[in-house]
């Protein structure tokens, strides 16, 4: 996908959008003493639809703005988005990512692997208190959320990015006569 | 041309990788007033309008998610809140008779002086707007700011209890770091037997909180009340007042090799649901001390 001006400002958007969305709302929706978060989710649909470019792109700007906005340590959100953003990309390239089992099954993987990553490096940096094993509890209920949310963002985000994708999945139609489907090309 | 794109792909994520690298490295070599804190708190004051904006709008929804979990708490702490109010309803009438007790020894001894906490703050009320979506950041966002009096270091309470500190400010909004959150450390004191120690999180579990560093030996009963222990020095004051609630016992961990019991809380504010702080503000620390936090 070529990162024009206008995919730029619709992943500006969404990205904000994304980030505004999870704080004021989603994170304040406990399920378990957990909550879904759409950081990795956006990041992963973005890879998954337009590559690892734009994925390890959007992965950098979404940890950038999480990071900056919850006075965080900025970089780390950033450092681990942009390889979920960089795999997902990736694995559209190697594999068949049309599958429609692939966007839940990466949600459950990039959230683990996010979540995982993010704990190790917590414990690299320094953590005085003790960890309750309850923290395993919390990343699966996370991933389970993400997994089930995991459909409708990959739809919103290719909505959004549909003008921008080399290939986009048009609407296909039958003919009224034959009956033989027909794919409208640009 | 494929080789030219494995190129271009490799070098935007090293790139990338790089530049993380480099804000990370930056952001703890510099200290509270540089140049990248001063970027999160201009952005923390430019989305606080779109996120109470987004948290007002979505507030229905938000609510309605939160019904279902709540639904499945409401029965279980029916029974115990039962049963917690007859036990409350005989300490209040025994506290209220040890109250007047308590006014007439001091007007005895002439000290005047008030009960109840927390004396001489000014409370600010305000909403949460923002919540940490990850569990190692244990933090909210109120739509108070620095134009409303807020400060860094001030305490903030709900009704229940302690919920934590100011740790960021803008002018329109804040950034408070709950008792949950591992760079957290309250001195608590265990009322009325008097042990006390550092209350600390246990990351993973926001309904358990560590009264650590309580020597062993100090009777310490399940059940009791544990407060901020509001401690000064000649030069340093707790930034936390006295009498604060934080939570109550629920069990006491001690072995015979280590030094100290390990006390657990279950704090009274719920710190994952909470709507509405106060924000205590206004009060100055004594002439010639300095407000200190301990840290864990």
């Amino acid at each position: 996908m070529t990162i024009s001006a206008g995919t730029f400002i619709r992943l500006t958007l969404l990205v904000l959008i994304g980030v505004v969305l999870q704080l004021a709302v989603v994170s304040q929706l406990m399920f378990f003493d957990s909550n879904a978060d759409l950081a990795p989710l956006i990041v992963l649909s973005v890879g998954l639809l337009a590559g690892p470019v734009a994925g390890s792109i959007t992965g950098f700007a979404a940890g950038f703005v999480v990071d900056m906005s919850l006075v965080q340590t900025v970089g780390l959100s950033s450092l681990l988005l942009t390889g979920v953003g960089y795999l997902a990309g990736r694995y559209r390239e190697l594999r068949d990512a049309s599958n429609s089992l692939v966007p839940p099954v990466g949600a459950a993987l990039a959230t683990l692997a996010f979540s995982a990553a993010f704990s190790v490096t917590q414990f690299l940096l320094g953590v005085e208190s003790s960890v309750s094993p309850l923290l395993i509890r919390d990343f699966l209920v996370e991933a389970l959320l993400n997994t089930l949310l995991a459909i409708p963002v990959f739809a919103v985000v290719r909505a959004i990015l549909r003008p921008s994708l080399v290939e986009p999945n048009r609407p296909r139609r039958r003919s009224p006569l034959s009956g033989v489907r027909i794919t409208t090309s640009s | 041309m494929y080789k030219k794109s494995v190129r271009r792909r490799r070098a935007v994520l090293a790139v990338l990788v790089g530049l993380s690298i480099a804000l990370l490295t930056a952001y703890f070599g510099e200290s509270a007033s540089g140049g990248l804190h001063a970027v999160q708190r201009g952005f923390m004051e430019a989305l606080a309008p779109l996120q109470e904006g987004a948290s007002r709008a979505l507030k229905p929804a938000s609510d309605f998610g939160g019904w279902f979990g709540d639904v499945f708490d409401a029965k279980s702490d029916n029974k115990k809140l039962k049963a917690e109010n007859e036990r409350l309803r005989a300490e209040l009438a025994a506290s209220q008779t040890a109250q007047r007790e308590a006014s007439e020894l001091r007007a005895l001894v002439g000290l005047n002086r008030s009960d109840g906490f927390p004396n001489g703050y000014r409370r600010v009320a305000a909403r949460v707007i923002g919540r940490s979506p990850t569990v190692w950041y244990s933090t909210i966002t109120i739509n108070q700011g620095s134009s409303d009096g807020v400060r860094s270091d001030q305490p903030v309470v709900t009704g229940d209890g302690l919920v934590g500190k100011v740790s960021a400010v803008s002018s329109n909004a804040a950034q408070v770091t709950l008792i949950t959150d591992h760079t957290s450390g309250v001195s608590g004191e265990v009322v009325p037997d008097g042990a006390s120690g550092l209350v600390k999180a246990r990351v993973g579990d926001p309904s358990d909180l560590l009264l650590d560093f309580v020597q062993k030996g100090r009777p310490v009963a399940k059940g009791a009340t544990v407060v901020t222990a509001g401690w000064r020095s000649s030069r340093l004051e707790s930034l936390f007042p006295r009498a604060i609630p934080i939570g109550k016992v629920t069990r006491v961990d001690s072995t015979e090799r280590e030094l100290y019991q390990r006390v657990h809380l279950k704090p009274f504010a719920d710190l994952r649901g909470i709507d509405i702080v106060q924000v205590l503000v206004g009060s100055q620390a004594a002439p010639g001390t300095e407000r200190a936090q301990v840290v864990p």
